[in-house]
């Protein structure tokens, strides 16, 4: 149809200290083009689009686009020579209005002597809108009082404002409702049909397949395949997302079905209005309760509910037999609940306090006195016997946590918790950003700590992780519970094509 | 080749050594320079006389440095300090006997701390726009209760805790001293203090772990607030009349001295000692300027040049260690 090649990417590698992002990847991109990209998390979609703007620097490989090849530095040297991206997350200034969002930047366009001429402006917004089928957007109106998916709608519409010959979109409908998202593919027909080429990032494998030309599988940093969308279908995707091995790193000894005991914990109906619905599960003394699902399915967000950081609208949490009232993460820590958070940085390491302090911190009530004086030689008692169970290396006990490497800084973060004998252990993306060494050794970490009779939640992203450690898997999506399997009946096909599609 | 290495761990000990304890050093190199320039310095009488005038911002500067390390900060301090020597002022008139006066005058303080602390937890404020308020609000208070006059006549026996002396040391340094001790104590001995260190270093992860943030914040201004009554005590009791400008400024002394004592402005550490030095520091400069008959006008320039010097002297120590550590 006349189409021609407008974008090619070969060979392209990205490192990030010793792992490999992307791994010689090939991606080509017609003019006119609604191209697919899909993968699981972590397997190098966004590593590429970075690459492609200039927010990253490749390793090695090149890219050419409209014949020349090119480097861009940053994605604004990008956005000028014609490639644009709508971003998962809003990027729009909340207090200004529509209209100069939109023109951020290019208000040169509508200015005489440096003055903005408001009106030409807001005519040239209107135009745009108008032939987007926005009209009920008000250009005058400010960001912050429309809703979420008007601000997405908006991102959509400045994208297109550029002109340009390339639009990425990441997951754009994630935050849309039907009606809307219609519109969205109507936008994306009619930009394809004037020649713009369009990247279309989603884990949504149905509104691929129906809006498409074609679809590229990645896969742990490579680029399996490409095809066009009519010769593939939703189940042959998901084999070629999740397609590779397990391998051996896993260590899940023949836990005995103990599953006879009573439950620690017991969560009935949790409920969070608009991020989690009717969440109902329990875990066994002994057990490891896998979770799995997609990034902002709603796992964390219901670990956090549990263990008091975030507050829930109703249901009940039962530790123990005793039902919780739980407010914040100290009402979690006294009923015996411990929790590793997703977010390291945020809410687990103390950045510039010694590895000593880190490790105490939580436990801390039972290395001091009735009157709250430490007990010092207890700590680091405590501390050293610690540490060296679960291997950490580090040089002092005064050394400041940030100087650890993140393995260390998160077996520090656990090893706080395992000082207070938790009967729960939550551990939320255990092994995310962790070297390979460090996994393992928390793998077996894990498994020992379930045979010492402790209960155990883990959340993963990692597929092979979930199903080499859990006894049971639970699928998250959409802030629902879709599935649940014993370790014995779990495989990546199904547990993949129930996170993907319920 | 075993020798260089011996040489290179021992340069990286003493570089080390020498950034942690950058106050230490700055006062013996001053101590030096100073008794060899003037030879009245290092008398007994001179350096009494420079602990003295110290005793009152060491006292602030102490409870304040925990305030910093919980990641919290507090402007009105010098506020509290005039407040609560007006109280005692009004209580004297009202013939309350000196101890109970006392005792009142310095929960007042811990009072006011309490203020500051439950104002910023219920209503989620950002302390350092609470505590500008508030700052107002005290010294108001202050000037509203006498009217812009002092307060006259406190009887010997409440003067004696600013003017007296035990032995041929002032009562005001015994009081210093103890505070100094006791805060080192509450720092480093106590689960308080470590959870308040803990929190300023990462307080989300702190509540995360179990501890009650709420309850630390409270303490930490509570203790802060006590300082600053002890601080008022003293400056009554040493000038002998309640003043409505007594502690003007204060906040910014202590800023400056703990800064100087190498305790982090954003939190996550705490050095009493370094705190206590820093005030001596400004303490020394000061008497230096007056034994050089160099006017009090210059001392605030001097003051100001200082409290500079010491926010450098953070950032360029905090930089050196970065660049130690990642050769390390």
């Amino acid at each position: 149809m006349g189409q021609t090649n407008i974008l090619l990417m070969e060979g392209i590698k990205k490192y990030f200290g010793g792992v490999r992002a992307l791994d010689g990847v090939h991606f080509e991109l017609n003019t006119g083009e609604i191209h697919a990209l899909v993968g699981e998390n972590g397997a190098g979609k966004t590593t590429l689009m970075n690459v492609l703007l200039g927010s990253s620097i490749k390793d090695a490989g090149r890219i050419v686009f409209k014949g020349k090849e090119i480097n861009f530095k940053s994605p604004a040297d990008a956005l000028a020579s014609g490639i644009s991206m709508i971003h998962q997350e809003i990027r729009l200034i909340q207090q200004v209005s529509v209209a100069e969002n939109i023109w951020l930047g290019r208000e040169k366009k509508f200015s005489k002597f440096k003055v903005i001429r408001y009106k030409l402006r807001l005519e040239a917004t209107r135009a745009l809108l108008k032939e987007l089928g926005l009209e009920q957007i008000d250009p005058l109106k400010r960001v912050n009082d429309l809703s979420v998916a008007q601000m997405q709608l908006v991102e959509l519409a400045r994208a297109v404002s550029y002109d340009s010959d390339i639009i990425i979109m990441d997951e754009p409908t994630s935050a849309l409702t039907t009606t809307e998202i219609e519109q969205l593919y109507k936008i994306v027909r009619n930009l394809s049909k004037k020649g713009t080429a369009v990247i279309f990032i989603s884990h949504k494998l149905d509104e691929i397949l129906s809006l498409c030309d074609k679809v590229t599988v990645m896969r742990d940093g490579h680029t399996i395949s490409t095809f066009p969308c009519g010769e593939v279908t939703q189940p042959e995707l998901i084999r070629l997302i999740v397609g590779r091995n397990i391998d051996n790193a896993y260590v899940k000894s023949a836990r005995a079905a103990e599953n006879t005991g009573e439950p620690v914990l017991e969560v009935k109906n949790l409920c969070r209005t608009g991020v989690f619905e009717d969440i109902s599960f329990s875990v066994r003394p002994g057990e490891v309760l896998g979770f799995s699902g997609l990034m902002g399915a709603g796992r964390s967000e219901i670990m956090r509910a549990i263990f008091g950081i975030d507050a829930h609208t109703s249901g009940t949490i039962i530790m123990n037999g005793k039902t919780l009232g739980i407010s914040k993460p100290r009402d979690a820590v006294l009923a015996g609940m411990a929790m590793v958070t997703e977010d390291r940085l945020r809410m687990g390491v103390l950045h510039s306090l010694p590895v000593l302090f880190n490790t105490t911190i939580a436990a801390f009530k039972s290395f001091c006195t009735m009157l709250g004086l430490i007990k010092t030689q207890r700590e680091m008692q405590a501390f050293r016997d610690i540490v060296e169970s679960i291997s950490v290396k580090y040089h002092s006990p005064y050394q400041k946590a940030n100087q650890l490497s993140g393995g260390n800084q998160q077996k520090i973060v656990i090893a706080r918790w395992l000082l207070c004998k938790p009967d729960l252990l939550i551990l939320d993306e255990p092994t995310r950003g962790i070297d390979v060494g460090a996994k393992s050794e928390i793998y077996k970490l894990i498994d020992q700590l379930a045979q010492e009779g402790m209960a155990i939640i883990l959340v993963s992203s990692d597929m092979p992780e979930i199903l080499g450690l859990a006894d049971r898997v639970i699928v998250i999506r959409n802030g629902r519970i879709v599935y649940e399997c014993l370790h014995e009946e779990a495989n990546q096909e199904t547990i993949m094509s129930h996170a993907f599609y319920g | 080749m075993e020798n260089s290495k011996r040489n290179a761990l021992s340069v990286a000990r003493i570089e080390s050594l020498l950034l942690n304890n950058k106050a230490l050093l700055i006062t013996i190199v001053l101590g030096a320079i100073l008794s060899f320039s003037t030879p009245v310095f290092l008398t007994q009488t001179n350096i009494l006389n420079v602990l003295r005038q110290v005793c009152v911002s060491t006292i602030v500067a102490v409870g304040f440095s925990l305030l910093l390390g919980s990641g919290n900060i507090d402007l009105s301090v010098g506020s509290i300090l005039g407040l609560v020597g007006i109280i005692m002022g009004e209580l004297m008139l009202l013939k309350v006997p000196t101890p109970l006066l006392i005792i009142i005058g310095i929960l007042s303080g811990i009072a006011c701390g309490l203020i500051n602390s439950a104002m910023i937890i219920t209503f989620t404020l950002p302390p350092f726009i609470v505590t500008l308020a508030t700052s107002q609000i005290f010294r108001g208070i202050g000037y509203v209760i006498t009217n812009m006059g002092p307060i006259l006549g406190f009887p010997d026996d409440f003067l004696f805790w600013g003017q007296g002396y035990i032995g041929p040391i002032p009562t005001p340094i015994y009081i210093m001293a103890f505070i100094t001790l006791l805060l080192y104590f509450i720092v480093n001995y106590t689960a308080f203090g470590r959870y308040a260190i803990a929190m300023g270093g990462n307080m989300e992860a702190t509540r995360v772990s179990g501890v009650n943030v709420n309850a630390v914040r409270y303490g930490v201004y509570a203790v802060l607030g006590g300082c600053a009554g002890v601080a008022g005590l003293i400056t009554t009791a040493r000038v002998g009349s309640s003043q409505v400008a007594a502690g003007v400024g204060m906040e910014m002394d202590a800023i400056a001295a703990v800064v100087i004592g190498g305790t982090s402005m954003s939190g996550g550490n705490c050095k009493i000692f370094g705190s206590l030095l820093g005030c001596v520091i400004v303490g020394m400069v000061n008497n230096a300027l007056n034994l050089l008959s160099i006017g009090s006008t210059w001392q605030v320039i001097v003051k100001g040049i200082m409290i500079l010097f010491a926010v450098l002297l953070d950032s360029v120590t905090t930089k050196l260690y970065a660049q130690r550590e990642k050769r390390v």
